[in-house]
């Protein structure tokens, strides 16, 4: 990120609207049942960006929605064809995604676009700007200190913004920012050397600020090492109550199952749908056996895939520290009490 | 494309939760932070709520019986012909003879409509729902 | 309900699902919780991580019961005797609420009487399980500064479901443990809508809002209203209707959004009755079981597609807010209602849910500030809520009871109807799974639940199986003296020996063919819980 630029927290909405006349816009909104949730937003006048609350929902539900048309078939007597799926999504800019969540769709980069390229997750990443902002102040559940993905992000974004209380400090990382800059230069000032100074001051006073003390390291030591006793499993699975719901929410989980359903009698669609390794059908094999023994290890492949597989395939975990699972879970299986029980005794 | 907050059609706890619509159809769900019951999180069947409402089964016009089989009819014949059918039995049998289940999964206002019509046009206190059951 | 109610006044939950939470004790009884009711089993297991015992009485280990401090596997049927028990064991203990029973209740004095005449002993070896356990449990109950008891349909389909429900009544008003915050007696609902049919009048006996049919002064204000004369005589229940038969009193019938052709027991009587009606007309989102046997069938717009209120198990009334275009030709319900009643010459002219909600606030006490513009901002109000400045109502009977003094009704041990014999040895439990919901007709729609669950299983107990020879996943026949059905074993612990346990939702393993068709006298409650069946091997002839 070379060029450091200001904008100020006054043109903010004007930039953005600026931005709304030629992309699709997704900034977190607060709605009127108090929710703050990643909305395309339509009017910026009485929909201003809640950039104080976390969203409750990631990006993922953009670049890998809950349920999407793969393609389409029809089987008539005579015609046995299929259809890609048509719906192309618009340019979109993605404002105030926060270090955790940016993070989340670089992963998702790796699983969808290195080696065999996911087409449909192509296309939506694509067309997609990320626009981050940096989190000067943890939110109750965060810990993305200890997985390293935050609470400022260092490369990833298209853009980068850092609060400076009366100002953003901007800086373009990608491309696609550098171009955003270019055309609308008059926005931006170059930034002064205090600038920069009070976004390294920022940047410490927000790594100090963790509510949470999570040991992930530890908890990842132990588990390469083998260490985490079995009745660390044989609980959390007794209070998993398969729901899917911490799957759902987190931003890197990307299993997904396929469905074929018809429309009529002559077309159906193919589906890709969220699913969860949480869930006894996740391992269920044609002839009903089961690998995974539900009620004792419901939920291990899902903290050993965020904790252990993915550190040793991709350098570091999965789990990038949002938060989004904590206190959501019925039986309070969370990542945090998982680490916290694998950790026990230390 | 809209998140609009709703009510659970499911169990007696009755989560808050958002429909995601795209395109007139309602591709996801999500829970509601706020929601007192819900506290941003849905059981397996709340987050897959989405699935049976575009389901290729669902009813989508009225049907009535002719000659033993069940064949699509347009809705001024199909609640004419109900209005008939309830109307001979009233008369012959009295209200008594028509019994009226109503639906735990119906709305408040679609109930209170139905002991109406149940109470004030069939002309009994024949209705019950599966409360028991 | 009707238990609840005569003790009480009222029958609903006396407390928020959130004051669980912040329960000393929780008794549990006939709830699997934890698969039926997820959002109050997770308040349950927060309450056990913050300290709180949890006792659960159940027959079978269910999850919840392994995180009980004292799990009460009780023979089914028996929870009468079990509940004497442990009152029996609070007053020997002088842990009595005096000063509660006192001031706010009436009728002890017949409750004592009939526990002085019990024998410990003997109920304990009813109950099945031993007696300490009954103490330990009696003591923890009886001690706590806040206790909740949360029950479900495991205590009222049986047919003592009434007395049963007096009982847990009695026990809490014994301790004292109603009328306060985190404290009561929670019967929790099945259906996301019953708490609200129920509160609508969607019965036999009572106008909405409980409002007895058979009182003048509520029949005039309704007949004022509605301006028209109306019928004075209580209605017949749900079962006196699908069980009337060919030559029965119901000649018509208009079934909305239920399928009692897979809900009810003993279908063939159902399928005499529905088989035999001069009309029949059914509105539903799907072609259910029993709409393959009407004469009209209205496509009806599902929860989507409308707009409306549900009222919760703990009263909360909560807005239906409609996403989407009704698909296809479908109408809402109120359409379809309003479409017949024009057409039967008595125009309901209601433009709006908002309009009909109006008229329910002004003939319905309960209800008399709920407006859709005070539910849409906030997240709905509690009943009772008596106008449009009232707040609504968190827990239930603080002061004094709906019904004045809570009663106590003693009752005495009522053995279910079928027990096992020789011929029939097995005694079979029906309840719900996690994935589907009632009949099926919305879960079973969906990809991922038919997944998970695809298929009704039949729980049976190791030894029992090893006994048959039967392994997971064989076929068996199990034949009661109402039916056969065939079914898939899943071999358990989770049940005793002989017992085995299955849900309803699947209609080709319909359990309900083999239930007994007996009910509770006096809430017509099926008793869904016990009956008594063989198993054998091998596919249905």
């Amino acid at each position: 990120m070379s060029d450091k630029l200001i904008l100020k927290k006054d043109h903010l909405t004007t930039f953005l609207r600026k931005l709304s006349k030629e992309y699709q816009l997704v900034v977190p909104l607060k709605n009127c049942h108090g929710d703050t949730l990643f909305t395309v937003i339509e009017d910026l006048d009485s929909q201003p960006p809640d950039l104080v609350n976390q969203p409750q929902n990631s990006l993922k539900e953009f670049m890998l929605p809950q349920q999407e048309v793969l393609f389409t078939y029809k089987n008539s007597p005579g015609d046995y064809s299929f259809s890609p799926a048509t719906v192309k999504p618009p340019p979109t800019i993605f404002f105030g995604v926060r270090p955790c969540d940016l993070s989340a769709v670089l992963y998702m980069d790796v699983i969808f676009l290195q080696g065999r390229t996911d087409p449909h997750y192509l296309q939506k990443r694509e067309n997609s700007v990320l626009i981050g902002l940096n989190c000067n102040t943890s939110f109750a559940d965060c810990f993305c200190n200890a997985t390293r993905h935050g609470p400022f992000l260092e490369y990833g974004s298209d853009l980068q913004f850092t609060d400076l209380g009366d100002r953003f400090l901007v800086e373009a990382g990608r491309s696609r920012g550098e171009e955003i800059v270019r055309k609308w230069g008059y926005f931006f000032a170059v930034a002064a050397k205090e600038d920069r100074a009070r976004k390294y001051q920022v940047f410490l006073e927000a790594r100090g600020g963790f509510a949470r003390m999570v040991h992930v390291d530890q908890a990842i030591k132990r588990l390469r090492e083998k260490k985490v006793d079995d009745s660390v499993w044989h609980e959390l699975s007794l209070r998993c109550q398969d729901c899917g719901g911490c799957a759902y929410l987190c931003p890197t989980c990307t299993c997904f199952t396929i469905i074929d359903r018809p429309v009529d009698n002559v077309r159906g669609e193919r589906l890709r749908s969220w699913d969860a390794c949480t869930f006894a059908g996740f391992t269920n094999m044609a002839g009903g056996h089961n690998p995974v023994n539900a009620a004792t290890d419901a939920i291990r492949q899902r903290f050993m895939h965020k904790l252990c597989y993915d550190v040793k395939d991709h350098g570091r975990p999965s789990c990038v520290g949002c938060g989004r699972c904590v206190g959501i879970c019925f039986g309070g299986t969370d990542i945090i009490r998982f680490i916290n029980m694998a950790c026990e005794g230390i | 494309m809209g998140d609009i907050l709703t009510t659970c059609v499911y169990c007696g706890c009755g989560c808050g939760l958002y429909l995601r619509v795209n395109d007139g159809r309602v591709t996801g769900t999500a829970p509601s932070r706020n929601h007192p019951v819900s506290r941003n999180n849905l059981c397996v069947k709340g987050w897959n709520i989405h699935e049976f409402i575009h389901h290729p089964e669902r009813l989508t016009e009225p049907l009535i019986r002719k000659n033993g089989r069940l064949v699509p009819a347009s809705w001024d014949e199909a609640l004419d012909f109900a209005a008939t059918g309830f109307s001979r039995v009233r008369e012959r049998s009295g209200g008594d003879g028509i019994g009226v289940l109503s639906s735990a999964k119906c709305t408040n206002e679609e109930n209170y409509l139905l002991q109406k019509l149940t109470r004030a046009v069939f002309k009994t206190n024949n209705i019950d729902h599966c409360a028991r059951l | 309900m009707a238990g609840l109610a005569t003790t009480f006044g009222s029958g609903a939950m006396t407390n928020s699902i959130n004051e669980i939470e912040n329960a000393e004790v929780i008794l549990a009884t006939g709830s699997n919780t934890t698969e039926a009711h997820p959002q109050v089993a997770r308040r349950m297991l927060a309450a056990v991580d913050r300290g709180a015992k949890l006792i659960v009485i159940d027959p079978r280990r269910i999850r919840l019961a392994e995180f009980a401090h004292i799990h009460l596997d009780i023979r089914p049927g028996t929870d009468i005797p079990l509940l004497n028990a442990m009152m029996r064991i609070i007053i020997d203990q002088n842990l009595v609420d005096d000063l509660f029973i006192d001031m706010r209740t009436e009728n002890y004095h017949q409750l004592r009487d009939m526990l002085y005449r019990i024998d410990l002993e003997e109920t304990a070896k009813t109950t099945g399980v031993p007696l300490e356990r009954i103490k330990e449990a009696a003591r923890v109950y009886a001690r706590a500064r806040k206790a909740v008891i949360c029950y479900c349909l495991g205590i009222t389909q049986h047919i003592s479901g009434t007395r049963n429900v007096q009982s847990l009544a009695n026990l809490a008003m014994l301790t004292g443990n109603v009328e306060k915050e985190d404290t009561g007696v929670d019967p929790l609902r099945g259906q996301n809508n019953v708490q609200g049919a129920c509160d609508m009048g969607a019965l036999p006996n009572v106008f909405p809002g409980y409002q007895s049919v058979g009182n003048l002064d509520f029949r005039e204000k309704f007949e004022a209203a509605w301006q028209v004369r109306l019928p004075e005589k209580t209605g017949l229940t749900l079962m006196e209707m699908t069980h009337c038969g060919a030559e029965g009193l119901i000649r018509g019938m208009f079934i909305m959004g239920e399928n009692p052709m897979l809900s009810d027991p003993v279908l063939s009587k159902v399928e005499d009755t529905l088989a035999n009606l001069e009309f029949l007309a059914v509105s539903d989102i799907f072609l259910t079981e029993t709409a393959k046997f009407a004469h009209v069938v209205f496509p009806a717009a599902s929860f989507a597609e409308k707009t409306g209120t549900f009222t919760n198990s703990e009263r909360r009334v909560q807005m239906v807010r409609r996403a989407i275009d009704p698909v296809g030709h479908c109408r809402t319900d109120a359409d379809i209602i309003m479409g017949i009643s024009e057409r039967m010459g008595y125009p309901m002219g209601h433009e709006s849910p908002v309009e009909i909600m109006e008229e329910i606030a002004m003939l319905t006490p309960i209800y008399g500030g709920m407006h859709h513009d005070r539910l849409e901002s906030g997240w709905g109000l509690q009943w009772p809520c008596w106008d449009r400045g009232h707040p609504g109502t968190p827990f239930l009977h603080k002061y004094y009871f709906t019904r004045g003094r809570g009663r106590f009704i003693a009752a005495e041990h009522d053995p279910p109807s079928e027990l096992p014999d020789k011929e029939y040895p097995f005694l079979l439990i029906t309840g719900r799974t996690y994935h589907h919901y009632h009949t099926g007709t919305m879960t079973r729609k969906c990809s991922l639940h038919n997944r998970e669950c695809g298929e009704a299983l039949l729980q049976i107990n190791g030894g029992d199986a090893g006994r048959l020879g039967v392994r997971g996943g064989d076929i068996l026949r199990v034949t009661s003296r109402r039916g056969v059905i065939r079914i898939t074993a899943e071999i358990s612990d989770v049940v005793k020996p002989g017992m085995i346990y299955t849900s309803f939702h699947f209609s080709e393993s319909p359990i309900n063919a083999l239930c007994i068709d007996t009910w509770d006298p006096l809430a017509n409650c099926p008793e869904y819980k016990v009956c008594a069946v063989k198993i054998e091997q091998g596919e249905v002839a």
